[in-house]
């Protein structure tokens, strides 16, 4: 046992040489970001996902063009048929072809994914940076907020608010980011109420700097680094629970597909075409599971220090 | 410990409230109120009716009288009634709260037991093979949406293999006693394993990392250097100090069980909670989902608060005042 564990300890201290040393010698004028990106060129598994998802990115984007069908197309006398030369990965239940629904739907949960992650990110930028900033009352009350909606369960009020409002894209995104920006604007406040007592936010205040300059100059490029990677991170977040809601039949509604509703009939039909359930969800799964390996590969990069 | 407790159960009161508006906001902002939905459709009702109606039912009062009546009945209980089943919206929730148990504490402990040795082994054998594969684990659980795969599951164990239900609760007509137990259980199976996957994936990473935290902590080193076994070392001064943070993050999961039960619960037909939420939403049943919302909510901050006291009962440097 012993031994085990100091030999694991021993080739810990081995790699960690290739892992986490920043650069071999950072040259001169070698700036932040050039060194991160060196350092997330090194992170396998994290430039793997950046290169699926801009495959799926490309894919949603082309749609149009590379789709074998129109997305609303209904072949009548071919309904759910199974892979054929026609249909590649065979048809639904009311006769759609399966890849193009698939192509157009990945528009959806794509643009669904990152508007809503965007969007987080900016709110909960705005928020912790004027709690963290102008502390007092102000920070007092927005930070309960903050617990009160930590505190209120996401899904179940999301699927309320999309019952609602979601039956659009952006009514979705909306839902979305209404339970999204907590997180960022609590790493913010912290960032900010760590970085408003260095001396380079007090020297620019002696130099006369009005506070939105300080919060726009020095505040937020220092703080960036932690909101991509949560950014990064929301946006497979965003495209599950866009999934789940469509699922449960309060997010898109067809005949706009999107993987979520896709899989809402789908299960009707696993005792005939198994297949219908199979490919949206399998869609989802690597799309998540990409910007995760994504953002943990960004993580490193970007902030040794918040390795988990 | 009083005064602290004291102090938390204090500073819970502002936020029951904001939950309580934010819950009943949330539905009265909802398009087509009740009237709206009792009436719809049918030609013979007159404008007159209506007005009397939305009298009766009190929706023409200012919002905020209409908070504080809401407020006052559910103080004294009474919730009112779903218009769905027509029974009390109190019995109706406690009832589909009872159904989710029976998946939600099997799945917590299915998940306890897995994740936590695995995180600790994966600590004490860092980039091992076992660690590599729990982290892909890891990976794999908070990415894959919980109800694709739990239609995996039935169509690999209901459909291709046939020895599971597909979904469910009980089967009609089973003897009562040892068969309904039998019967009962492998309606769970499945839900259970799948409820369980993303409270597994979350732990087996925090355990890693508060292990791998605390392995290298110099008291561990000074516990080896006296010449303790390794098992007192790993099980008395790291596991034990490892734990704390732990502890919190499975109070903390709890209430997440049953906030993430609306997709196990429809995937599976399961009469819980989640599904209670769905249906009711899905009807406009409003004062059914403004309860179960609320419970749901309250759970939350029950668990917070015991994630708390938890955490400065264990940890004897965290001091109560």
């Amino acid at each position: 046992m012993r031994g085990q564990v100091s030999t694991g300890k021993a080739r810990a201290a081995v790699r960690r040489p290739a892992a986490e040393q920043p650069a071999p010698r950072p040259a001169v004028g070698q700036g932040y970001w050039q060194i991160a990106w060196r350092r997330l060129r090194r992170h396998r598994l994290g430039m793997a996902g950046a290169g699926v998802v801009f495959v799926l990115l490309v894919a949603a984007l082309l749609s149009p063009w590379i789709a074998p069908y129109p997305p609303t197309h209904i072949d009548l006398e071919n309904r759910m048929s199974p892979p054929s030369w026609k249909h590649p990965l065979g048809t639904d239940e009311l006769g759609h072809d399966v890849l193009t629904r698939l192509l157009y739907a990945g528009r959806v949960s794509l643009t669904v994914g990152f508007s809503a992650a965007v969007a987080s990110a900016l709110v909960g930028t705005v928020v912790g940076l004027v709690s963290g900033f102008y502390g007092g009352w102000l920070d007092n009350v927005l930070m309960r907020f903050v617990d009160i909606m930590l505190s209120v369960p996401d899904l179940p009020i999301l699927i309320i608010l999309a019952r609602y409002f979601g039956g659009s894209l952006v009514g979705i995104v909306a839902v979305i980011t209404a339970f999204g920006w907590m997180g960022t604007a609590r790493l913010v406040r912290g960032e900010v109420l760590r970085l408003k007592r260095t001396d380079f936010v007090e020297a620019a205040r002696a130099l006369g700097a009005s506070n939105a300059r300080i919060m726009w100059r020095h505040l937020v490029p220092n703080a960036l680094a932690p909101v991509i990677v949560a950014a990064t991170l929301a946006v497979g977040g965003a495209i599950l629970t866009e999934a789940a809601l469509s699922y449960l039949g309060f997010g898109i509604q067809p005949p706009t597909p999107s993987w979520g509703n896709m899989l809402q009939n789908a299960q009707d039909f696993i005792w005939r075409t198994p297949l219908l359930a199979f490919w949206p969800g399998l869609m989802i799964f690597l799309t998540v599971l990409c910007f995760n390996f994504f953002g943990d590969g960004l993580r490193d990069a970007l902030d040794p220090r918040l390795r988990t | 410990m009083g005064g602290y407790l004291a102090r938390r159960l204090l500073q819970m009161v502002p936020l029951v409230f904001g939950i309580s508006v934010i819950v009943f906001m949330v539905l009265v902002m909802a398009p087509g109120d009740p009237v709206d939905l009792l009436l719809a459709g049918n030609p013979k009702v007159r404008a007159e009716d209506i007005q009397a109606l939305r009298k009766i039912y009190g929706l023409d009062d200012p919002l905020h009288v209409r908070y504080v009546k809401w407020l006052v009945n559910a103080l004294r209980g009474d919730f009112g009634y779903s218009r769905t089943y027509k029974v009390p919206v109190l019995q109706l929730v406690w009832d589909r709260i009872g159904n989710s148990m029976w998946l939600t504490i099997p799945s917590f402990l299915l998940a306890l037991a897995v994740a936590v040795p695995v995180g600790v082994i994966s600590a004490l054998r860092q980039y091992s093979a076992l660690d590599y594969a729990a982290t892909f684990f890891t990976f794999f659980g908070v990415s894959i949406p919980a109800f694709w795969f739990g239609i995996m599951m039935i169509y690999v164990f209901a459909v291709v293999l046939r020895v599971l239900p597909p979904g469910g609760f009980a089967t009609p007509g089973v003897a009562p006693g040892w068969p309904t137990v039998v019967d009962r259980l492998q309606y769970m199976v499945l839900p259970v394993v799948v409820l369980s996957l993303l409270q597994m994936a979350a732990l087996t990473r925090y355990t890693r990392s508060s292990m791998l935290e605390v392995i290298r902590q110099d008291y561990v080193r000074t516990a080896r250097a006296k010449g303790l076994a390794e098992r007192v070392v790993i099980g008395k001064h790291a596991l034990r100090n490892a734990m704390i943070p732990i502890v919190t993050i499975l109070a903390l999961g709890i209430p997440n069980l049953f906030a993430g039960a609306p997709l196990t619960e429809t995937v599976f037909a399961w009469p819980g909670i989640g599904r209670l939420i769905v249906e009711s939403v899905g009807g406009g049943d409003y004062a059914t989902a403004q309860v179960a919302l609320l419970f749901l909510a309250v759970l939350v901050l029950v668990f917070n608060l015991l994630a708390d006291v938890a955490y400065a009962l264990l940890d004897p440097r965290i001091r109560y005042d």
